[in-house]
C-alpha cells in the first residue's frame, strides 16, 4: 500500500513539473492551480455551499455564516497542530483527551488563579503532555499511532480522576469576553482562529523550522544526511498539537462556562479527517494549512447544512463518512487523471 | 531456441525503461548481457523472471509463448533469477533461505533431504566447510549473503537461470568457484543469462553477447569470441570513450600539502570494525573494496549517521567527534550518501529547496536565510551547467539521474566544505554526466578541498584518485598510490578476509613448520604488494606486511623477490632465505605469489616439498 501511494506520488509530482515548466501561458497557469490540490479541495467547498444553499435557503444567512465560522473555531485550533504531526509522518490521536484533560486543568485552576495564569498553566499542560508523545516517538522511536493511543487512554482517565467524574461549573463568566468581544467587527474567537491559521502558515513557509517539518516527513533520512535537526523538529509538532488542543479546548469553555472530562470526545477524528481532506498526506511531507482550513470549513458546514435540513444527529455520522471518503476517491482519480 | 523476447517495452512513469529490448537464449549456452547503468539489463531480467510485467512485446519460451503473471509462474517454468539485491529473509537460517521457493509449494518437506542437497550445493560453490546450513543469514557478510542467493537459486534446478551483477561482492577465489558452477550447469544442457560489467568476467565465460543501451538491444547475441573488450565497451556507450577516465588526469601528489582530515580506527560493528585514513588538502582519496566491504558504513559513522563505539578523527588538526550529521555539517564536512532516492531527495520539497537543503542544516536563523546564499547559488548553477529556471520545479524525481546528482553535489559545494566525501557519486549517472562530475571533483580539490571517493567501480577509482585506502571486511588493509595499482590488484587486494582463510591457514602452517614468514604478494618487476602475511619468527621478517605496497630495494628480501627460481635464494648478507612459487587458479588467472622467507641459509629444507604444499592452493 505504501509503494501504491508513492507511486502516485510520484506521477503527481511530474504533472506539477510538466506545468510549471514552460513559461507562464493562461493554460498553463490554470492547469497549475488546478493541480494545487488545495485549490480543488477550495472548489468542492464553493461546490458544497452552493448545494446547502440550494437546500436551506438559511444557509447563506450572515447569521448562520458567523455561525459556521464560530463553530470551526474549536476544531480549526486543534486541527493546526494536528497539521504539524502529519506533516511530520505522524499521528497525535490523542488531541480529544488532551483537550478534555486541559479543560478540566483550565477549571481547576481557575478556582485560584487569573484567567491569564489558568489559560497558561492549561496550555503549558497541554504543551507537557505533547513533549512526552513527541519524545517517546521521535527520540525512542516508537510508533506514533500506539504512543498517542496510549496518551489518549491515559489523558481521558485523568481528566476524570482530577474532576471527580463531573463537569466543573462555575467557570467565571469574564472568560466568555475572548469569544464574545469583537474585534474589527469580526468575532475574538474568530479573528484569533484566523491570527493563528495566518502565523502557522508563516511558519510552515518561510522558516528553518518550518521547511524542516516538511522535509522530515518526505524523506527523513535525507533531511538528516543534510544536517538538519531532526530530532527537535519531530517532537517539536507533538507538543504544538498539545498545546493547541488545550487552547482550543479553552475557547469551548468560555462559551458553555462549564468543564466537562468528558469534553473533546473524537476530536482527533474530525481534526485528522479536516487534515487528510486538505490535501495532506499521511506519510508525511505534503500538505498545507491553508488546505487544513479548507477541510475545516468542509467539515463544518456539512454538519451545519445537515442540521439546517433537519437531518436527524444518529445519520450524520453517516453522511460526513461518506462525504470525506467519496471527496478522497474522488481526489485520487482526478490527481491521477490530470498527471497522465 | 530457449528463450526469445521480442521488441519489450516498459515504461516507469516518465522513463522508458525498455524501449524494444530484443534477445534470444540457446540451451547449453551461458549468454553475457551488457550494457552501462540504466540502459536496462535488470529491467529485462525482470521482465524475463517474472517480478514485471512488459508493456508491450512478445516473449517464447521452447517455441511458445510465455505469459508470466507472477514470479511463481516463472519458477514453475523452470526461469529463476539470482537479484543484485539480495532477497534473503535475514531472520531465517542459511537452510531455511535456501529453499524459501520451495516454501511456497504444496506438500511435505523432507527437512534431512533439504539439508543433503543444500550442503552439496555449498560444496559445489566452494563454501562446505566456511557457511553452516544453521546461522542465521543476518549473521553473514555481504559475500556470504551472495552465495546464499546464488545457492538459492541453483536449488531450484531451473533450466534458466538469470544470475543479475552475481560477483559484485565476491573475492576472485569465490568468483572462479563460481564460473566452474555455471561452466557445469551449462554442460548439463542448462541455459544462463550473465548480467555483469565487468568485461573481464564477461569474455573469460560466456558464449555469446547482447549489449544494450538506453533500453533497446544495440548488438543481439554476437560471439565472445568475436569480439575485444574495446569493442564491447564501444558498443555499449555508442561512441569511441576510451578516454573517459584518462582525459581525467589523475591529480598530482600531494605529499607536501596539509593533512585535512583524518580518521584512526573507527568502530562501528558489525560493518566497521577498524578503519584509519587520511586525507590531504586538495587530494582526491579513494576508499575502494568490494561491495558490503564496509566503505558506505564507514562514512556514515564518520558523519555521524551511525553509532560509533571507537575511533578518533581530526580535522585541520583539531579533534573532532560527531555524532550527528548536523554537528559535520557545521564542521565543514559535506557527504553524499550512495542512495539517491532513499538519502539524498526530499521529494515533496522544491528543487531550489533541495538544493538548499544543507544549506538549511547549517543555518542558525529563525528565518530559511536562502537570499545570502543566492550569489553562490548562481555561481554553481554556472559551473555545473544546471538551467537556472529548473531550480523552481516542484520536484527533482523526474530529473535525468546526472542532473539529481548534480544538484545533490551542489548542496554540499554551497557549504564550500572543508572535506567532501561522497559514495558511489556516479551511480545510475549517465556517461556523459560522468565526465562532467569528474571534471567538477578534480575542480573543487583543485581548489583546495579534500575529497574522498567510494565507488565499486575499480576503473573510476584509479582514474580518480591519488591514493586508495583498501577496505575489507571493515578494516582498512591497505593505503597505495593509484600509480602502483590496477584493476586486477585491487580485486585481489579487496578480498574479503573469510576467502582468504585457506590461504592465511597454509601461510602460518608453513612459517611454523620452517621457523620463518610466510607471505602472499602480487610482484611486478621490481616492486610487490603484500596481500596477506604470516610472521611466526621476526628474524625472518620480509620487511613487508599485508596492505604494503614497496619497491624491492624497500624490503629485507630484495634477492629473494628477483630471483624468482625454483629454490630458495639467499640475501647477500646471508641474513634471510626466500623461495617464492606462483600462484595459478586452474582457469589460468593469475593470482600473485606465495613466498617463504626463513632465517639464515635454509639448510636442511626441501624447497621441493614446499613448493608442492603450497601448489595444493591451486587446486
Amino acid at each position: 500500500m505504501l509503494d501504491q501511494a508513492k507511486t502516485t506520488r510520484g506521477t503527481e509530482d511530474t504533472a506539477k513539473t510538466s506545468a510549471s515548466g514552460q513559461g507562464f501561458d493562461a493554460v498553463s497557469m490554470a492547469k497549475r492551480i488546478f493541480t494545487r490540490l488545495e485549490f480543488r479541495m477550495l472548489a468542492l467547498a464553493l461546490l458544497i455551499a452552493v448545494v446547502l444553499s440550494f437546500a436551506s435557503p438559511y444557509f447563506l444567512t450572515r447569521t448562520n455564516i458567523f455561525n459556521i465560522l464560530d463553530q470551526s473555531v474549536v476544531i480549526g485550533l486543534v486541527s493546526i497542530g494536528m497539521t504539524f504531526v502529519i506533516l511530520t509522518g505522524g499521528i497525535d490521536l490523542s488531541v480529544g483527551s488532551v483537550a478534555g484533560l486541559t479543560g478540566i486543568v483550565l477549571g481547576l485552576a481557575l478556582q485560584d488563579y487569573s484567567i491569564p495564569v489558568s489559560i497558561g498553566i492549561a496550555v503549558l499542560a497541554g504543551a507537557g503532555i505533547g513533549l512526552v508523545s513527541g519524545i517517546l516517538v521521535a527520540y525512542f522511536g516508537l510508533a506514533a499511532f500506539v504512543v498517542t493511543l496510549g496518551i489518549m487512554a491515559i489523558g481521558r482517565s485523568l481528566a476524570y480522576i482530577l474532576s471527580g467524574q463531573t463537569a466543573i461549573s462555575g467557570i467565571p463568566s469574564s472568560l466568555s469576553e475572548i469569544v464574545y468581544t469583537s474585534i474589527l467587527g469580526i468575532p475574538a474567537n474568530v479573528f484569533f482562529l484566523g491570527v493563528m491559521y495566518l502565523l502557522a502558515w508563516l511558519y510552515l513557509t518561510y522558516t528553518k523550522g518550518g521547511r524542516t517539518i516538511y522535509a522530515i516527513g518526505s524523506n527523513k533520512e535525507a533531511a538528516r544526511a543534510a544536517g538538519l535537526n531532526v530530532l527537535f523538529y519531530s517532537v517539536l509538532p507533538y507538543v504544538v498539537s498539545g498545546a493547541f488542543a488545550a487552547v482550543a479546548i479553552t475557547f469551548s469553555i468560555a462559551q458553555i462556562l462549564s468543564a466537562d472530562p468528558l469534553a473533546g470526545n473524537l476530536m482527533e477524528l474530525d481534526a485528522i479527517a479536516a487534515v487528510v481532506i486538505g490535501g495532506a498526506s499521511l506519510y508525511g511531507g505534503r500538505g498545507s494549512i491553508i488546505g487544513t482550513l479548507i477541510g475545516v470549513l468542509i467539515m463544518v458546514m456539512i454538519r451545519n447544512g445537515l442540521n439546517l435540513m433537519g437531518v436527524s444527529p444518529f445519520w450524520q455520522g453517516s453522511a460526513i463518512g461518506t462525504i470525506i471518503i467519496l471527496a478522497l476517491l474522488i481526489e485520487r482519480l482526478v490527481s491521477t487523471r490530470t498527471s497522465q | 531456441m530457449l528463450l526469445e523476447a521480442i521488441d519489450i517495452e516498459k515504461t516507469f512513469g516518465r522513463t522508458r525503461a525498455l524501449a524494444g529490448a530484443s534477445f534470444d537464449l540457446r540451451k547449453g549456452e551461458i549468454h553475457a548481457l551488457l550494457g552501462a547503468n540504466g540502459a536496462g539489463k535488470s529491467t529485462l531480467s525482470k521482465v524475463i523472471s517474472g517480478h514485471l510485467r512488459p508493456d508491450a512485446g512478445d516473449l517464447f519460451y521452447k517455441g511458445e509463448p510465455l505469459n508470466l503473471r507472477s514470479t511463481r509462474d516463472a519458477l514453475a517454468a523452470g526461469i529463476a533469477i539470482v537479484m543484485q539485491e539480495t532477497t534473503l529473509a535475514a531472520d531465517l537460517s542459511v537452510l531455511e533461505n535456501i529453499f524459501l521457493p520451495e516454501l511456497g509449494k504444496s506438500g511435505f518437506l523432507s527437512r534431512s533431504r533439504m539439508r543433503k542437497r543444500a550442503a552439496a550445493i555449498l560444496d559445489d560453490l566452494g563454501q562446505a566447510d566456511v557457511l553452516s546450513l544453521d546461522t542465521e543469514v543476518s549473521k553473514l557478510s555481504a559475500a556470504q549473503r551472495q552465495l546464499v542467493e546464488i545457492a538459492k537459486a541453483l536449488a531450484l534446478d531451473a533450466e534458466l537461470i538469470i544470475f543479475d551483477e552475481p560477483t559484485a561482492s565476491l573475492s576472485a577465489g569465490e568468483v572462479e568457484r563460481l564460473f566452474d558452477v555455471m561452466a557445469r550447469m551449462k554442460e548439463s544442457g542448462r541455459a544462463l543469462i550473465f548480467v555483469s560489467h565487468r568485461l573481464e568476467e564477461v569474455l573469460a565465460i560466456t558464449d555469446r553477447v547482447t549489449v544494450m543501451r538506453e533500453g533497446a538491444t544495440v548488438a543481439s547475441g554476437r560471439e565472445t569470441a568475436s569480439l575485444t573488450q574495446a569493442e564491447i565497451i564501444r558498443l555499449m556507450v555508442g561512441r569511441e570513450i576510451g578516454a573517459i577516465y584518462r582525459e581525467a588526469e589523475r591529480g598530482e601528489d600531494k605529499d607536501g600539502a596539509p593533512v585535512v582530515f583524518e580518521v584512526k580506527n573507527i568502530a562501528a560493528p558489525p560493518a566497521v570494525r577498524d578503519v584509519s585514513f587520511a586525507v590531504r588538502k586538495g587530494e582526491i582519496l579513494g576508499l575502494g573494496g568490494l561491495v558490503g566491504a564496509g566503505r558506505s558504513e564507514t562514512a556514515e559513522a564518520i558523519f555521524g549517521m551511525r553509532p560509533r563505539t571507537g575511533g578518533e578523527m581530526w580535522l585541520g588538526g583539531k579533534t573532532v567527534d560527531f555524532r550527528r550529521p548536523a554537528q559535520a555539517v557545521r564542521a565543514g564536512v559535506g557527504f553524499v550518501p550512495e542512495d539517491r532516492r532513499v538519502q539524498n531527495i526530499v521529494p515533496d520539497l522544491s528543487v531550489k529547496e533541495n538544493l538548499l537543503l544543507a544549506h538549511l542544516g547549517a543555518h542558525r536563523g529563525f528565518g530559511l536565510g536562502y537570499k545570502a546564499r543566492q550569489k553562490k547559488v548562481d555561481e554553481l548553477l554556472k559551473l555545473l551547467d544546471l538551467p537556472g529556471h529548473r531550480l523552481f520545479d516542484a520536484s527533482m524525481l523526474n530529473f535525468s539521474g546526472g542532473m539529481q546528482q548534480k544538484i545533490i553535489i551542489a548542496r554540499w559545494l554551497l557549504l564550500e566544505p572543508k572535506v567532501l566525501i561522497l559514495d558511489e557519486p556516479t551511480k545510475g549517472v549517465d556517461i556523459g554526466t560522468r565526465q562532467a562530475i569528474y571534471e567538477l571533483l578534480q575542480k573543487i580539490a583543485a581548489d583546495g578541498v579534500a575529497v574522498v571517493v567510494i565507488s565499486s567501480d575499480f576503473e573510476e577509482l584509479l582514474g580518480l584518485s591519488t591514493r586508495i585506502v583498501v577496505i575489507s571486511d571493515g578494516r582498512s588493509i591497505a593505503d597505495i598510490e593509484s600509480s602502483a595499482l590496477d584493476e586486477e590488484k585491487l580485486t585481489l587486494l579487496a578480498a574479503p578476509r573469510t576467502s582468504m582463510r585457506k590461504n592465511t591457514e597454509l601461510l602460518g602452517t608453513l612459517a611454523k613448520d620452517c621457523g620463518g614468514a610466510g607471505f602472499w604478494a602480487l610482484i611486478d618487476d621490481d616492486d610487490l604488494i603484500c596481500l596477506n602475511s604470516v610472521v611466526a619468527a621476526p628474524e625472518a621478517s620480509p620487511g613487508f606486511s599485508a596492505g604494503n605496497a614497496v619497491d624491492f630495494d624497500e624490503s629485507a628480501i630484495p634477492k629473494g623477490l628477483a630471483g624468482r627460481g625454483q629454490d630458495f635464494v639467499t640475501e647477500e648478507d646471508g641474513s634471510r632465505s626466500t623461495l617464492i612459487v606462483p600462484i595459478r587458479s586452474h582457469r589460468g588467472h593469475d593470482f600473485g605469489w606465495v613466498g617463504l622467507t626463513v632465517p639464515g641459509k635454509a639448510d636442511g629444507l626441501s624447497a621441493e616439498a614446499i613448493r608442492k604444499q603450497i601448489e595444493t592452493l591451486n587446486a
